[in-house]
């Protein structure tokens, strides 16, 4: 056997023989694990890149994104309440999280309104999740704006792969009831299909004023996926998403006029849609085209503001193979949000209400294999301009180094920007602070900065992963990331009486400008240990110390000193610990415990608490599957600010049926 | 029975470990499938209810050779799963080639899924070669039986005609247990 030949495993012949011994008709009956090809890609990637396959999200219990990120070392995921989670990566977590750029399916849903991720609309089946691909630090090289802290990419099986019917249905005390159906079908030659249809209704989370706003969700979602697969290379899809749904909120409301402030508590009412048209050909390992268009609406109708955004984008990528062991990428990108906003209560002003936002965007990146495949220098830069900002690079250098087929190490130098937003550029935002004994209001606003800059950063990383046999795998990263020009809330001026709109107040003006600087640093280890088929343990510990001060700047009349509460607001440690059993063929157990440091700045507590997991797959078709969540106390708390929303103890039961 | 206990308490030791307890067991019984696994078992099963011409071997003691051309996605898997097997007085053998192979050579071309220009290598192989591959473009390829994944489950699709014309009869049962026969 000549030494490029693959050895076989250790013998594992228990496995085998007991196969051997089974009929054809037997052997078509036995339901396999399909292990993902991404975490043999993921071991190569020069970035700090988790996999959550579909497979952990079915086996967690999550119920829908936010909880399956969880999944992933280095993410900070805080429940706010029922339909709102902030979402960090390696911190500067917030309830849409400034940072962070997520994607379905290619599909950016990150908002140029407030910039971040409205979790609450980021939907699709669970079951027809392929992966997470979730890299922490920054990737604005390829995914392009706002991926700062790190991307967030969910991936859906293609037509193919979801063939058959699915239906999967249940409750609990929290999950008050859900229902998930979803047909596939083709015609055997490449064209297939799938259609699938959702909802639910989570109820309330625990609220500790006892000022019970009803933060119960419903969601009605449903959507279909078409693949066609021509000749080899080729491949067409066609998918999109349609949703409805219903989220209670709490919410501020200023005015100009008397009450001046007041607390409304309603629903946000949320719909949606989408379509996507992708192109992808694929000649061979190393040349490719992908071209995709997309139309995403989202309507937003909350208490306190709403807007209808259109957008509409262009994405052509082409990768090529050059002589001298060159992998060649390049793309072009464009984006064009038409916005219509409306204003509900006059202390939130987007002005203009009709807007449009637009983003284009061009890349390149050459891989350069250097020592005899085994060390790989990647260069690249991405150019963007915003209806925001001018032209701006986002480069990066990346190098690559396997010493051997175990073991990895990476480094990376990367900048990379977060580009202005609707919030910081257009809007009024008032704050109500007394009344005068003279009858007269007193108002803090913040007024529009059209000269808001893009948030940098500089960021340097290290990576290591390695295979120790066949059964223990470990990844350690390490970051140092430099931010300049970070969002800081300064007063510009004294306070002064103005009286437009009418009546006459009392004005502090206020700006979001480019006050602040910082640095993180920190380290995330996640080892991976499968002593058996049946037995697979995880475990993972992100330390995370934050620094945020403001600049010296004589021109603020009065920066307000926010740099503690953005630190203040990330854990500075977490560990978790996942363990997946097989108890016999039919039985399942898995389970789960998390600790979270405190959040000072929220006044948050740390807090431990533990999932299970039990799974019985009674009969071919059916399995009936318990599933509790933070199960160590009947509530608590994961992000604030006080009065927080206590995130209750789950259980439900879920039965699945496919066939 | 004693099988079965150890089995358990194996389990049970795995699963103490979870909470911190019990020492590292070799907790070893993984009865529990890969794909891979499966493919491999239909693999050498296909043998059993296929007849290949005489002309397809180079000797009457040959072995069946299943040659896996390319990557291998088995793992070590067809090799457990052929070692010390027998079938109609010969024995099975894997192997890993990297082109199309020579005439007599093997009996059995496994194609993965990461194969490209199987429509140029497939129709060249010659008489008394079974083709096996995967996904549904496999048999359109020229390929004769393709494994498809479908609800978690290995089922195989068979294109009788490419079968025919290399000279090669495949069982009834084996028909009668695809997914479809074209």
């Amino acid at each position: 056997m000549s030494g490029d030949q693959p050895q076989p495993d250790a013998p594992d012949q228990t496995g085998t023989a007991a196969l051997k011994t089974l009929s054809l008709e037997e052997l078509s009956q036995i339901e396999v694990t399909t292990p993902s090809k991404e975490p043999v890609k993921a071991f190569r990637t020069p970035a700090a890149i988790y996999v959550i396959t579909g497979e952990d999200i079915r086996r967690s219990g999550a119920t829908c994104i936010p909880e399956a990120l969880r999944l992933a070392p280095g993410v900070e995921v805080a429940r706010i309440d029922s339909s709102t989670w902030s979402i960090g990566i390696r911190g500067f977590g917030t309830n849409l999280t400034r940072s962070v750029l997520v994607l379905i399916d290619g599909r950016t849903v990150y908002t140029p309104l407030f910039d971040g991720t409205y979790w609450d609309v980021q939907d699709t089946m669970m079951e027809d999740i392929d992966r997470i691909e979730v890299i922490r630090g920054p990737g604005g090289t390829i995914w392009g704006p706002n991926a700062v802290n790190g991307v967030i990419n969910v991936i859906t099986k293609s037509a193919k792969e979801t063939k058959g019917a699915l239906v999967s249905a249940g409750g609990g005390n929290f999950e008050q009831g859900f229902l998930n159906a979803r047909y596939g079908g083709g015609n055997g030659d490449g064209f297939n299909y799938r259609i699938y249809g959702k909802g639910f209704d989570r109820g309330p989370e625990y609220h500790q004023d006892g000022q019970n706003y009803d933060d119960s969700w419903r969601a009605a979602q449903g959507g279909f996926r078409i693949d066609w697969q021509r000749d080899n290379q080729d491949t067409f899809t066609l998918q999109g998403d349609l949703y409805d749904e219903e989220a209670g909120e709490s919410v501020a409301a200023t005015s100009y006029t008397p009450p001046y402030s007041q607390t409304i508590n309603g629903n946000a009412s949320l719909s949606g849609e989408n379509l996507m048209a992708r192109w992808e050909r694929i000649v061979n390992d190393g040349n490719e085209i992908h071209l995709q268009a997309y139309w995403d609406r989202t309507d937003r109708e909350e208490a306190n503001f709403a807007e209808v955004r259109n957008t509409f984008d262009l994405d052509f990528l082409q990768r090529v193979r050059l002589p001298f062991r060159q992998q060649l990428s390049w793309g072009l990108g464009a984006r064009v949000d038409p916005v219509d906003d409306t204003e509900v209560v006059s202390g939130l002003q987007f002005l203009p209400l009709k807007r449009t936002d637009y983003l284009f965007t061009a890349f390149v990146q050459d891989e350069i294999g250097l020592v005899d495949g085994r060390l790989s220098l990647i260069v690249g830069t991405k150019l963007l301009r915003t209806n925001f900002t001018g032209i701006a690079p986002e480069p990066s250098v990346r190098l690559l180094w396997t010493p051997s087929e175990k073991q990895t190490i990476w480094a990376a130098f990367t900048h990379a920007l977060r580009t202005p937003s609707d919030s910081e550029q257009d809007f009024y935002l008032l704050g109500y602070s007394q009344t005068l004994p003279n009858g007269m209001p007193y108002f803090a606003r913040f007024n529009p900065n059209p000269h808001f800059a893009p948030e940098q950063l500089n960021g340097s990383e290290l990576g290591y992963r390695r295979l120790f046999g066949q059964k223990l795998y470990v990844d350690f990263a390490g970051y140092y990331n430099h931010y300049h020009d970070l969002f800081s809330e300064d007063i510009t001026g004294p306070p002064s009486v103005q009286d437009n709109p009418p009546p006459p107040y009392l004005l502090l003006p206020a700006q979001f400008q480019n006050g602040l600087d910082g640095y993180t640093k920190g380290v995330e280890i996640a080892p991976e240990w499968r002593p058996a088929g049946f037995c697979r343990l995880r475990g993972s510990y992100s330390y995370l110390h934050m620094d945020v001060y403001a600049q010296p700047n004589p021109t603020v009349y009065f920066p307000l000193p926010t740099g503690p509460t953005i630190t203040g607001s990330s854990p500075q440690h977490q560990v978790s610990v996942q363990s997946a059993f097989d108890l016999s063929k039919k039985l399942q157990l898995d389970l789960t415990y998390r600790y979270v440091s405190a959040l000072p700045a929220l006044a948050v507590p740390a807090y431990s608490t533990g999932d299970a997991r039990v799974g019985w797959r009674f009969s071919r078709q059916f399995e009936l599957s318990l599933v509790g969540q933070n199960l160590f106390q009947p509530w608590h708390l994961e992000y604030g600010p006080p009065p927080a929303v206590g995130i209750v103890r789950n259980v439900y039961a879920r039965l699945t049926w496919s066939r | 029975m004693e099988q079965v206990t150890r089995s358990a308490f194996r389990r049970w030791a795995c699963l103490m470990m979870g909470f911190g307890l019990g020492l590292p067991w070799s907790c070893k019984a993984a009865d529990e499938a890969t794909e891979y696994q499966v493919k491999a078992a239909f693999l050498l099963n296909f043998t059993k209810f296929i007849e290949w011409p005489a002309a397809a071997f180079a000797a009457p003691d040959s072995p069946i050779a299943i040659c896996i051309l390319g990557d291998d996605p088995f793992g070590g898997a067809l090799d457990q799963m052929v070692a010390g097997e027998v079938v109609n007085r010969r024995k099975v053998a894997a192997q890993r080639i990297k082109r199309a192979p020579p005439p007599k050579s093997c009996q059995v071309l496994f194609a993965g899924g990461s194969e490209k220009d199987l429509s140029k290598i497939l129709p060249g192989l010659g008489p008394g070669v079974l083709s096996v591959g995967e996904g549904e473009t496999f048999l359109r390829d020229g390929g004769m039986i393709a494994f498809v994944v479908e609800n978690r489950r290995v089922r195989f699709e068979i294109n009788r005609t490419a079968a025919d014309n290399a000279g090669i009869k495949l069982s009834s049962r084996l028909l009668s247990v695809a997914k479809s026969v074209e």
